[in-house]
């Protein structure tokens, strides 16, 4: 149902465009993003709020599975886009922007930026980070009876054949690979993640799925499996509708960033609205509200303040300092050969 | 009023009507299905520059690249042989029951038939995740199987996963092609046989069997078409542990943006696909 009326919001922005170009009567907006709880959570905490403050743009959202996804159809629409803002990836974003899919992105388009971590600008992308996501660890706390503190836990024998890692080429497991070869002592991920792949030539015995499906987040909750790895946001939301099945920790370690970053589509059809609404997704009180329903780390420094200290304790926010910093667009250039390494060192051993 | 109005509309030739008649079709397919296929060998010589980028250039080296990359020389044998194996064990397990239901009558045929069928009114993914939930470490064929005593072997999130998954999802279509392509066997011959003193083993070698070879030839070649671009079940049987041609498309395209690469290999599926073609027509023609 939701599908159809996506289509029919799109459908409906092209024919407006079609009868009249000018700015009067483009003032519905088409943001894309992922689909499912972050659909639902963005438009409670964002969309809708944006709307009722500007009663004049009304926001179509198109929800996407995969940023993957969201540049295939970017990439169909270019000579002419019918979606305006985008939320994606930041490597895909980096994708887009070397296709001259994005138009450009500073502080004229919002002035936010200016506030933004330095971690959400991202030089060579024509788009700002909206959201910091950070990888953790995930247990059934059926079980998994010792609240775990260390990654290490993924290694103990006790859980051979109960743990749960989504394997590159997934971003998942390159981020697990970066903090991996961290632990194992490496000090350059760009120049070599050798000890890192060693240590998870070690855990592979103990893996019961490279490929947990729909997510890492539900065989865990239901206790398929025990122990493993996934995305911080989405593991708080899903832990609290598990009636306290799924537990989650960021371990002592620390964790690396996921960043997904906000843009303007090239040659987007409404765009003057579609800046408001970027203006508006970044500013404190849009990035409090998103982190307070999802638990998404803020981008806007200023947002820190307005969040509840409940809400703020379940994201990084609280230990910026623990975390690795990546750099994503470097981290494309060593994608292929890590893939690789997996492949080729890891997976075949837990088989 | 001229005498040619009056003439019977003139009719149009067989060749006339044929063309016509297979116009819309033939115009359906180019568009498409024709157009995406070209699209797709295009842009199988493109380049992806890091991060995922498209350069739209012509270069040999996605196809090079695949030809001395050890790992997608394996994964092009695995993905041919496990759907060879995979067709193979599904024959053997659809044969009787298509022989059967071939030679069952009345409403217990239609009752049998409809329960051949039922699995594919269920999505091949619903009947996935039931397979999970069966084959699972902790499941009950695992479980019982220790209670014997026996040492269990792990049947989910490997290749034994996908083998089993597959193998039940691909048995209706091969009951279905078997009992198509059973229409030459007559059960007058099976008895002509009989009577002439041949023993059920010869009757079924010598008779039985040469006249079902179309049906095999034609449930063989769908089935393997189904298994080698098979992705749902691999993906969530396979534990991430099994590399197929399709999964393989799927992770290119999807997570790593190389949608050069990921159209050489689906190109390469394309050639599969036509040598299996090529194979079947093959055997028709020998039994011609």
């Amino acid at each position: 149902m939701t599908g159809l009326k996506h289509a029919a919001g799109i459908s409906l922005t092209a024919l407006s465009l079609s009868f009249a170009a000018n700015a009067a009567m483009a003032d519905n907006i088409v943001l894309s993003a992922y689909s499912g709880i972050f659909q639902e959570n963005y438009v409670a905490a964002v969309v809708e709020p944006f709307m009722k403050a500007n009663p004049d743009i009304t926001v179509e959202f198109y929800g996407m599975p995969n940023s993957a996804q969201m540049l295939g159809t970017l990439r169909a629409q270019k000579s002419s886009p019918q979606i305006d803002v985008m939320i994606m990836d930041v490597s895909v974003a980096k994708a887009a922007t070397d296709e001259g899919l994005f138009a450009p992105m500073d502080e004229t388009v919002s002035k936010h930026i200016a506030d933004l971590y330095p971690q959400a600008r991202v030089e060579g992308v024509n788009a700002v980070g909206v959201t910091f996501d950070n990888l953790v660890l995930l247990y059934n706390t059926d079980k998994v009876k010792d609240v775990p503190t260390s990654w290490k836990a993924l290694w103990d024998k006790q859980y051979a054949g109960q743990v749960s890692i989504p394997a590159v080429p997934d971003i998942q497991g390159t981020t697990f690979t970066i903090i991996s070869d961290k632990m194992a002592g490496g000090t350059n991920y760009m120049e070599s993640v050798d000890a890192g792949i060693k240590l998870l030539e070690e855990l592979a015995p103990n893996v019961q799925t490279w490929e947990p499906r729909p997510d890492v987040y539900q065989p865990i909750s239901s206790g398929t499996a025990a122990i493993g790895i996934g995305w911080n946001a989405r593991a708080q939301v899903y832990s609290n509708l598990s009636d306290g099945k799924l537990g989650v920790v960021l371990p002592e370690e620390g964790s690396g960033f996921q960043i997904n970053v906000i843009g303007l589509v090239q040659d987007a059809p409404a765009s003057e609205s579609a800046k408001k609404f970027i203006d508006y997704a970044l500013s404190p009180e849009a990035q409090a509200a998103f982190t307070e329903k999802m638990y998404y780390a803020p981008t806007n420094a200023k947002a820190a303040p307005l969040i509840p200290e409940a809400a703020i304790k379940r994201t990084a926010a609280g230990v910026m300092d623990k975390m690795i910093a990546i750099n994503w667009l470097d981290v494309a250039k060593i994608r292929d050969s890590i893939t690789e390494q997996w492949r080729r060192r890891v997976i075949p051993l837990s088989r | 009023m001229t005498t040619e109005a009056l003439a019977p509309p003139r009719k149009m030739r067989s060749g006339e009507v044929a063309v016509l008649l297979l116009l819309p079709i033939a115009l359906i397919n180019a568009i498409g299905f024709i157009l995406p296929v070209l699209n797709l060998a295009r842009f199988s010589f493109n380049k992806v520059s890091i991060g995922g980028g498209i350069e739209n250039v012509f270069t040999w080296e996605n196809w090079l690249g695949l030809l001395a990359d050890r790992f997608y020389l394996e994964l092009i044998f695995n993905s041919v042989w496990i759907s060879l194996a995979i067709t193979l064990t599904t024959l053997i397990l659809s044969y009787p029951i298509a022989l059967y239901l071939h030679r069952s009558s009345g409403p217990w045929r239609t009752f049998l038939t409809v329960l051949v069928i039922s699995p594919l009114l269920t999505s091949a993914v619903v009947r996935t995740y039931g397979w999970i939930a069966i084959l699972i470490d902790d499941g009950p064929v695992v479980s019982a199987i220790r209670a014997l005593g026996l040492p269990a072997p792990s049947l989910m999130f490997n290749i034994k996963g996908v083998f089993i998954g597959l193998t039940e999802i691909l048995m209706p279509y091969m009951i279905l092609a078997l009992m198509a392509g059973f229409g030459r066997l007559d059960p007058r011959v099976e008895e002509a046989a009989r009577t002439l003193g041949a023993t059920p083993a010869r009757t079924f070698r010598k008779v039985i069997l040469p006249l079902t070879l179309p049906g095999i030839a034609l449930g063989c070649l769908l089935c393997f078409v189904l298994a080698v671009s098979s992705f749902i079940t691999p993906k969530l049987m396979g534990g991430g542990r099994v590399f197929l041609l399709a999964t393989e498309i799927y992770d290119q395209a999807i997570v790593t943006l190389n949608w050069p690469l990921a159209s050489t290999l689906s190109i390469l599926v394309l050639i599969v696909f036509g040598a299996a073609l090529w194979a079947y027509s093959a055997v028709l023609r020998r039994l011609d």
